[in-house]
């Protein structure tokens, strides 16, 4: 074979093998400027080794997410052996990207799990460690975490902790309200009076036109009214109880009440926009919006500089403070070969000290004591008002999407019906008629 | 070094193989790597999905083999049937328009204009602009209360903006849009390629038509569309695959910050995505992307009898 040849095929080799090399983005963080001496790290009792690691840990928006540098600093400040790299799977189809990564077995440490459905996914695929034993040995005690570690049992087994802990209130606009000369929102309002509100506040046409309320256009942010009652959940397979919901939406979608669904999609409008510009005088939305906004008001992008929260409207009879919550979980990857390591952070971040820092971004943490409520309601540009600071604390917490098989499945044809009720595609009976047949198949297959 | 002498040029060129053999050899290597790429990237995966059709498998725990239960249950599932209407409607929409929009300004573009290379980029461009941006632009132009579109038709006839079509975001009007848009983007790339046809028209045959007193509309009839022929063919065959391979214009359209399509839009790749990598059901996505496969497959041998009989 002539040298030429030879050459000619190594080429093609090294360039099938280049196509092959992975593509993930990675970075790893900066080390923070005052990393201690290391001989500090002897403190660190429980730090398994002292041996230079480097952890890979999956997450989605890191420029956007104001709390992942700081859990990254205080860790290292007692584990300064320990490299954290990040891997930003970003946030569209986040879990979607971090199962089919982990099929492909990418190296990856530690999992950020953003829902219930994908972490019931990884668990069924065999990509998550096993904590119980891990839990007992290091004494962390499930109740702090409010009861939401007991929702995510699956085969007897706890698969992530939580380590936030988010739920639905509604922000207002207090400026659009006084113009309007409105009351502002309480903290005990009934979904017929919440309706009545947004009524009453909605006012102008055009560019001027204020909009009484605001749904994004996640299912979430419709549909799970209906479940405020606990009678029924979205995994039942029977979704006839969600016809109120969506009538009273609709209806208010048509007397232009609030924006409409379809337009809002197709121009991609992101529900911070329109807080943020004085069209909406009331959200509802998660609890993760508080820090966002303050920090835009500070920065002059919020032109809603006057603002407050209330809790979520709840059933007539139902108690004030029921509301939706979801959970932000940390979780092993069980290929990993760093496992010590892995678990060691992940008990830092879904623990008190990592809560504490959480905390200080102004993000709800999972363990939610009085310490971390003060700490929130007195943070520079949190609302003053008394209620703002009482719409932090929750009556029952109902889960977005509790743990189920199926889940996964459930939820993409939850999406889709509504998508298509919302639209107007469907009927909202055709709907929730499609909703149930096709659900029914799945939880009989 | 005393060997070199006793090597004798002959048997150096005196090989086991044949001739033939040794050339048919170098000319493996010289597609070996286009091939090994197919063959990684496409012909084993592809192998792979035909597997998995028969197969219960969510990307980790052990395969389960089903028979034929996923095709039997495409037979009964809606979102598939919405699915594949839904590609069936816009490639009947996408097809016809984008030819004749192509032939046409081929034809226009290759008369001696003022400004043609110029016009010519103009129609191309939008070939070549990024999709995601033109994309986002179009839902803007198109925007049902704030966009120039509407606007422009509430200021010209009055009616007003809520009564107009709300366009993407219109469950009748979506696929119109999208046919629209699809047409406005590929067009240019199609007008090449009548271009590149339109000067392999013999001029005699214009001429010859022209003695004969054939007006402009019968040389267009009679010369021009014939001789296109090889052409026309090529590119339909091309608009039909690419119209049931879509997924990115609808989603760049339609699907929102969520990637979501519903039901007015939903098509068989998207379907086959979300089946997958969704609902991590990835020998039922695997029947799809079979059904498809065969839909295209039928297409391409179609072609290849077409191609026989338009041969060179």
């Amino acid at each position: 074979m002539s040298m030429r040849k030879l050459l000619g095929m190594t080429l093609t080799v090294i360039l099938s093998f280049t196509l092959l090399a992975g593509c993930s983005g990675q970075k790893s963080t900066t080390p923070s400027a005052e990393s201690p001496a290391p001989d500090q790290s002897g403190s660190a009792s429980e730090s398994p080794s002292t041996d230079p690691v480097t952890l890979k840990w999956a997450l989605w928006d890191w420029e956007a997410t104001t709390y992942y540098q700081p859990l990254i600093d205080a860790y290292r400040e007692k584990n300064p052996n320990v490299t954290i790299e990040y891997v930003d799977l970003g946030s569209t189809d986040y879990m979607t990207m971090l199962s089919t990564q982990l099929s492909g077995g990418a190296d990856l440490d530690i999992l950020t799990v953003k829902d219930i459905p994908g972490y019931a996914n990884l668990v069924k695929q065999n990509h998550l460690e096993p904590l119980k034993a891990f839990m007992s040995e290091q004494n962390i005690d499930p109740a702090r975490y409010d009861g939401t570690v007991e929702q995510i049992v699956m085969n007897e087994e706890v698969y992530a902790l939580p380590f936030r802990s988010d739920f639905w209130i509604i922000y207002y606009n207090k400026d659009l309200f006084d113009q309007a000369g409105v009351p502002y929102p309480t903290n005990d309002m009934t979904l017929d009076q919440y309706d009545e509100l947004a009524r009453k506040v909605t006012s102008g046409s055009g560019a001027e036109k204020v909009y009484g309320a605001h749904y994004h256009t996640w299912r979430s942010a419709v549909q799970l009214f209906g479940i405020l009652d606990g009678q029924h959940t979205v995994v039942e397979g029977e979704y006839d109880f969600l016809k109120p919901t969506y009538e009273r939406i609709l209806k208010q979608q048509e007397d232009g009440i609030v924006m409409d669904y379809a337009t809002l999609k197709t121009s991609s409008t992101h529900y911070s926009g329109v807080f943020y510009n004085n069209s909406v005088a009331m959200m509802n939305m998660g609890s993760w919006f508080i820090s966002t906004q303050i920090e835009k008001v500070k920065s002059g992008e919020s032109q809603a500089t006057n603002w407050g929260i209330v809790k979520y409207p709840h059933p007539e009879g139902v108690e004030a403070g029921t509301t939706l919550g979801t959970i932000t979980s940390l979780a092993v990857n069980q290929k990993s070969a760093n496992k010590a390591a892995a678990l060691d952070f992940l008990k830092f971040v879904t623990g008190e000290e990592g809560a504490a820092v959480i905390a200080s971004t102004g993000t709800l943490p999972a363990i939610k004591n009085e310490e971390v409520i003060n700490s929130i309601a007195s943070m520079d540009g949190f609302p003053t008002d008394e209620a703002s600071k009482e719409a932090l604390t929750t009556a029952t917490t109902y889960l977005e999407m509790p743990l189920h098989d199926k889940s996964a499945d459930i939820e993409v044809i939850l999406n889709e019906a509504h998508d298509s009720i919302m639209t107007q595609n469907t009927t909202i009976e055709q709907g929730l008629e499609d909703m149930t047949t096709r659900v029914q198949l799945i939880l009989n297959n | 070094m005393r060997n070199e002498t006793t090597i004798n040029p002959k048997t150096i060129r005196k090989s086991r193989l044949s001739k033939k053999t040794r050339e048919h050899l170098i000319a493996y290597s010289f597609i070996a790597p286009n091939f090994i790429g197919f063959a990684l990237f496409t012909l084993v995966p592809m192998v792979f999905a035909f597997i998995l059709a028969f197969v219960k498998w969510d990307g980790a725990n052990p395969m389960e083999y089903t028979g034929v239960s996923h095709f039997i249950r495409l037979w009964k599932d809606p979102t598939f049937h919405k699915a594949l209407w839904n590609t069936i409607v816009y490639t009947v929409g996408v097809v016809p328009l984008t030819m004749v929009c192509a032939l046409g300004l081929a034809i226009l573009l290759n008369q001696k204009l003022f400004a043609r290379d110029f016009m010519r980029t103009v129609f191309f461009f939008p070939y070549v602009a990024s999709l995601v941006a033109v994309a986002a632009v179009w839902n803007f132009i198109f925007s049902p209360t704030m966009g120039p579109v509407n606007n422009l038709l509430h200021a010209l006839t009055g009616v007003p903006i809520e009564d107009l079509p709300r366009w993407a975001a219109d469950k009748d009007w979506a696929m119109f849009t999208v046919v629209l848009f699809t047409v406005w983007k590929n067009m240019g790339y199609y007008m090449v390629i009548y271009l590149a046809g339109l000067q392999g028209v013999n001029p005699e045959l214009y001429e010859a038509a022209e003695l004969d007193g054939a007006n402009a509309w019968q040389r267009f009839r009679n010369v021009t569309i014939p001789q296109l022929a090889p052409t026309s063919f090529f590119v339909l065959m091309i608009l039909i695959i690419n119209s049931f391979k879509v997924y990115d214009i609808f989603i760049n359209l339609f699907a929102g910050a969520d990637n979501q399509l519903n039901d007015a839009t939903r098509v068989l790749v998207y379907q086959i995505y979300n089946t997958a990598f969704r609902s991590l059901d990835y020998g039922y996505a695997s029947a799809i992307a079979i059904v498809l496969f065969l839909l295209v497959l039928g297409i391409t041998l179609i072609q290849f009898q077409g191609e026989k009989k338009y041969g060179q």
